[in-house]
């Protein structure tokens, strides 16, 4: 546990004093939500249920792509400097490894998410008069199944970087983050609560997220050392 | 298999590889506790034709075992047996053995692309044999993540982040090795490698003398009983690579490590290895204590010239027959390089080949350089040896 505690804390070290990524992150954190939040202000007729549920779908987008963002720095720049081989070497599981870079990776990622999830409220609180603060499910939403998926989100495309050759990467990468965006609509469409945010919707959506985490742990048992050294640049 | 009639591996050698078809395998006689080394020196094709139709075959081949019995394991830091690896049907090493002793430099040579940093990943666990068994310190590192705490690792690229301090990078390390009182080991280390006043400089500002250092301080961090260096040297000035010899010498008297160091740098390897294996076309060509493999021990190399090629067959035979003689490497059509077990037997010598009618040109006592050794083992692999 204490070599899971190592990775995660370096990992969000470097991860904040990535100023590339960090300003990457920060412009998409601001400028995505305060676009969408004209959006949904102008679309919903102050309908205070469904700025949440518009707010609810930005947040969720936004956690799933800054997990992108920031694993770019924590398992693609291990590999593309071959420090991961020294990392293998360590008396430290290839699997523990990527669950402390996942955590690693999934703390800032949220943190820009959250910030990004205020923002757009205050943009949508500016430009109607609907009281957002009302809605518990958002705050569910954002405390329970956003971070999932930021979890979901980078350790997928963690363990498919550490599997995967630069240019496979390269090319799955924007595959990756736009097969999550098609399967949370998916589950929203399917879900027995539909679009928006409900009780039933919140818990398939985390089901699916913890599902997914799961199956990105699997996929990391199954990818051994030489996979990984062998596609290192 | 072919060896000289009288030339028989020491007894309780472990079954370890055979020459490659075509080479003539030279087993020097060697103490108990030098044993499992030798030199595997392909002669030129039209002489294998000579030598083995005048020599007995020892039978046919055994097949291999590759098993380590638990008492080489305990007394060697490093085991390889009959490894092979390929790459896309590319055979990268073929039947590769050795063995490193606890407390020794080994330097593993051979020119780039030979092999050498496969061995070590197959060593650590990171690519997997298609043949023969690897241990380090008894254990197979691939599936023992405990045993990888004991096994320090400095590959090119040092290990290290750039946009984290001296100090912040081996904080890390020693968090993941669980290294007792860290502040004060890492202290000792940058004292150590000279980097006291840069600890807290990020690794990104550091020349690459600089990151080198740093990179060997972060291997030996953990106090590993095996450390592996891989080209430690490559892409240093003079200056530099003579301050990580130096290092590597210190650790290996002070901290009591076996070094495992990967080199094409022949004198970096004569400098501080103890022993050496030369790998060339995937497969070792010669593997002993540096002393023995340049004729500097008690075991003097004699080279005898022949004054009649034809002689050549006859003189094996002659010397396959003699107790003083350790080993002969046929060198040439009318060389021969004995290695004597006895360092005043060359008149001895001598005198049993005139007396069996061989005539002589010249005798001359001789020591090779490693660089020698390491050229014939090259030429050896280029003539098909592999």
């Amino acid at each position: 546990m204490k070599t899971f505690g190592v990775i995660a804390g370096r990992e969000i070290w470097l991860a904040l004093r990535n100023r590339g990524v960090v300003i990457t992150a920060l412009i998409f954190a601001l400028w995505f939500p305060v676009m969408s939040a004209v959006g949904i202000a102008a679309g919903t007729d102050g309908d205070a249920a469904a700025v949440a549920g518009g707010i609810a779908a930005i947040a969720l987008l936004v956690g799933v792509f800054m997990g992108y963002i920031f694993c770019s720095d924590a398992f693609l720049r291990e590999k593309r400097d071959g420090t991961i081989e020294t990392l293998l070497c360590t008396p430290v599981s290839l699997r523990r490894i990527w669950e402390g870079k996942t955590v690693g990776v999934a703390v800032p990622a949220y943190l820009v998410t959250l910030l990004s999830a205020v923002v757009t409220a205050a943009t949508v609180s500016a430009l109607t008069d609907v009281a957002i603060a009302t809605e518990p499910l958002l705050y569910l939403h954002l405390a329970v199944v956003v971070p999932i998926w930021v979890v979901a989100s980078a350790g997928f495309i963690g363990a498919a970087q550490l599997a995967l050759g630069m240019r496979e990467n390269q090319i799955l990468g924007f595959v990756f983050i736009f097969g999550f965006i098609f399967l949370i609509v998916a589950l929203q469409e399917v879900s027995p609560g539909g679009p928006g945010l409900s009780v039933m919707t919140e818990a398939v959506l985390a089901a699916a997220g913890i599902a997914l985490v799961a199956l990105a742990r699997f996929i990391v048992g199954k990818v051994t050392k030489e996979r990984i050294v062998r596609t290192i640049p | 298999m072919w060896s000289l009639p009288g030339f028989t591996a020491p007894s309780g050698e472990p079954p370890g590889p055979g020459p490659s078809p075509g080479t003539l395998r030279f087993l020097a006689w060697v103490p108990p506790a030098r044993k499992n080394r030798w030199l595997d020196i392909p002669l030129p094709k039209t002489e294998i034709h000579d030598t083995t139709r005048s020599c007995a075959r020892t039978g046919p081949e055994t097949p291999r075992h590759h098993a380590i019995p638990a008492e080489a394991a305990a007394m060697n830091a490093v085991e390889v047996r009959g490894l092979s690896r390929s790459f896309e049907g590319r055979a990268v090493l073929s039947d590769v053995s050795f063995t490193v002793r606890h407390g020794e430099v080994f330097g593993y040579l051979g020119p780039n692309g030979a092999g050498k940093t496969t061995t070590i990943r197959i060593l650590l666990g990171l690519l997997a044999p298609d043949a023969g068994v690897v241990r380090v310190l008894g254990r197979d590192l691939a599936v023992d993540d405990a045993a990888r705490a004991r096994v320090g690792v400095l590959f090119e690229n040092n290990g290290l982040s750039d946009r984290m301090s001296a100090a912040a990078n081996l904080a890390y390390y020693a968090g993941l090795y669980g290294v007792p009182d860290p502040a004060e080991r890492i202290d000792d280390l940058l004292t150590l490698v000279g980097l006291t006043d840069r600890r807290d400089d990020l690794v990104g500002t550091f020349s690459t003398g600089m990151k080198r250092r740093l990179g060997i301080a972060r291997a030996i961090l953990h106090r590993p009983e095996v450390v592996f260096l891989d080209e430690p040297t490559s892409g240093l000035d003079p200056g530099a690579q003579r301050m990580v010899r130096d290092l590597i010498l210190d650790l290996s008297r002070r901290e009591e490590m076996t070094v495992f160091l990967n080199s094409h740098h022949l004198d970096e390897v004569q400098r501080i290895s103890t022993s050496v294996a030369i790998l060339a076309g995937g497969r070792i060509r010669a593997f002993d204590s540096l002393e023995n493999l340049t004729g500097a021990s008690d075991r003097p190399t004699v080279t005898v010239t022949l004054a009649d090629p034809d002689d050549r067959v006859r003189a094996c035979e002659t010397i396959a027959g003699l107790a003083f003689v350790a080993g002969c490497d046929p060198g040439g059509s009318t060389l021969l390089h004995c290695t004597l077990a006895d360092p005043g037997a060359t008149p001895d010598l001598i005198a049993a080949l005139v007396g069996a009618g061989i005539r002589i040109e010249e005798v001359r006592r001789s020591s090779r350089s490693l660089e020698e050794i390491y050229l014939e083992a090259l030429r050896s692999a280029e003539g098909g040896g592999a």
